[in-house]
């Protein structure tokens, strides 16, 4: 499977971009307020952006919990070790 | 194919380890966290090589982050292989996510945008896996709460492509389907069948619980609830398909019940297992 050096850029960007609203909750509050604005002035692509502005927003704000939830729970465990 | 040449067992949890230890007879095998190990002293290391001379185990990843248009974490990928060398697992496996992105840790398991370009980016991944440790990991579907964007392409068919590319089977988690089915509306019986049955070699079975808003509610993978029959239901379509001997795993991280109460949910994951071996039994005698 053939795939350009500038496509897997514009992937690895966009796992970026999700990784930050998806643990920042300032970064995911400026995102909601104006989705496809944050993820153009980051650098992706309007293509993206688009796609982002169609963002499951229950889901994103349910994940982001859930992600917090789980590395807490995970460096409390570490630091009992 | 009879029912023996499946295996049933339990993940490895240090409060689940004497009720494990004191049943071996009813735990064909027992899935051990590998990360849990990483930085393990050489004396928790010999206890797991005791561990694995006692009770046939396989090695779970989760966080290398497999399924990501970056490369697999080389440091944790050579700790993985560390680990493999050592214990000989009868297979190790890892998730179909990405974890971190930008230098930012997420915590968890996210999903991956589905996109040809997320699909080669695991291809690479599991290729650099394969090298590392010298064999190829069994690849997990995960849950998510969230639709991941920008996606181009179902679960079913971003999984199978991943598949179909690789060198990997899969260890298809049951409960995994089924909340993502329930939480984005699609047919979790449709997406086994358009997985390559041959291809399954592994299921994972655990209980979740329902969160969010009346009208916004979500099933939530926990692992801290009694496996739902729905995904026994699962368990028999699966079986009735896959032409392979099956490893099944229970998961259970937290509120733990009896070790006779997982013992029962093993069971019951038996039953159904072999349900769907006499259904496929009888199809091709039929």
């Amino acid at each position: 499977m053939a795939n350009s050096s500038e496509s897997s850029t514009r992937a690895a960007s966009l796992e970026s971009f999700l990784a930050k609203i998806y643990v920042d909750e300032n970064a995911r509050k400026d995102f909601l307020g104006d989705p496809f604005g944050e993820a153009i002035r980051a650098g992706l692509s309007a293509r993206d952006a688009r796609a982002l502005e169609q963002i499951d927003r229950t889901g994103l704000e349910l994940a982001a919990a859930s992600f917090a939830r789980k590395k807490q729970k995970r460096d409390c465990r570490q630091r009992h070790k | 194919m009879t029912a023996t040449d499946d295996r049933f067992g339990i993940g490895w949890r240090p409060e689940l380890a004497l009720g494990i230890l004191a049943n071996l007879d009813r735990i064909d095998v027992v899935e051990v966290v590998a990360d849990d190990f990483f930085g393990a002293t050489k004396s928790e290391r010999g206890s797991l090589a005791t561990l694995a001379a006692q009770v046939p185990i396989t090695l779970h990843g989760v966080s290398l982050g497999m399924a990501s248009a970056n490369s697999v974490d080389r440091v944790r990928l050579d700790k993985m292989s560390r680990l493999v060398n050592e214990l000989s697992p009868i297979f190790w496996s890892e998730h179909l996510a990405f974890v971190r992105g930008g230098g930012l840790e997420i915590g968890h398991l996210a999903a991956p945008p589905r996109t040809a370009d997320t699909v080669y980016g695991t291809l690479a991944n599991l290729e650099r896996a394969r090298i590392a440790t010298g064999s190829a990991p069994l690849v997990e579907n995960i849950a998510t709460l969230i639709d991941p964007p920008a996606s181009d392409m179902d679960e079913a068919a971003w999984v199978s492509q991943v598949i179909g590319g690789s060198g990997s089977d899969l260890l298809l988690d049951l409960h995994n389907l089924y909340a993502n089915s329930v939480n984005f509306g699609f047919d979790a019986v449709d997406y086994i069948d358009r997985l390559p049955a041959e291809r399954i070699r592994a299921i994972h079975i655990a209980g979740g619980r329902w969160i969010g808003r009346p009208g916004e509610k979500r099933l939530l993978d926990d692992h801290l609830h009694r496996v739902p029959e729905l995904v026994y239901d699962l368990l028999d379509c699966v079986s009735a398909r896959a032409p392979h001997p099956l490893t099944v795993v229970l998961e259970r991280d937290g509120d733990y019940p009896s070790i006779d109460v997982l013992l029962s949910e093993l069971d019951r994951a038996r039953e159904a297992l072999e349900s769907g071996r006499q259904k496929r039994s009888g199809a091709a005698h039929g």
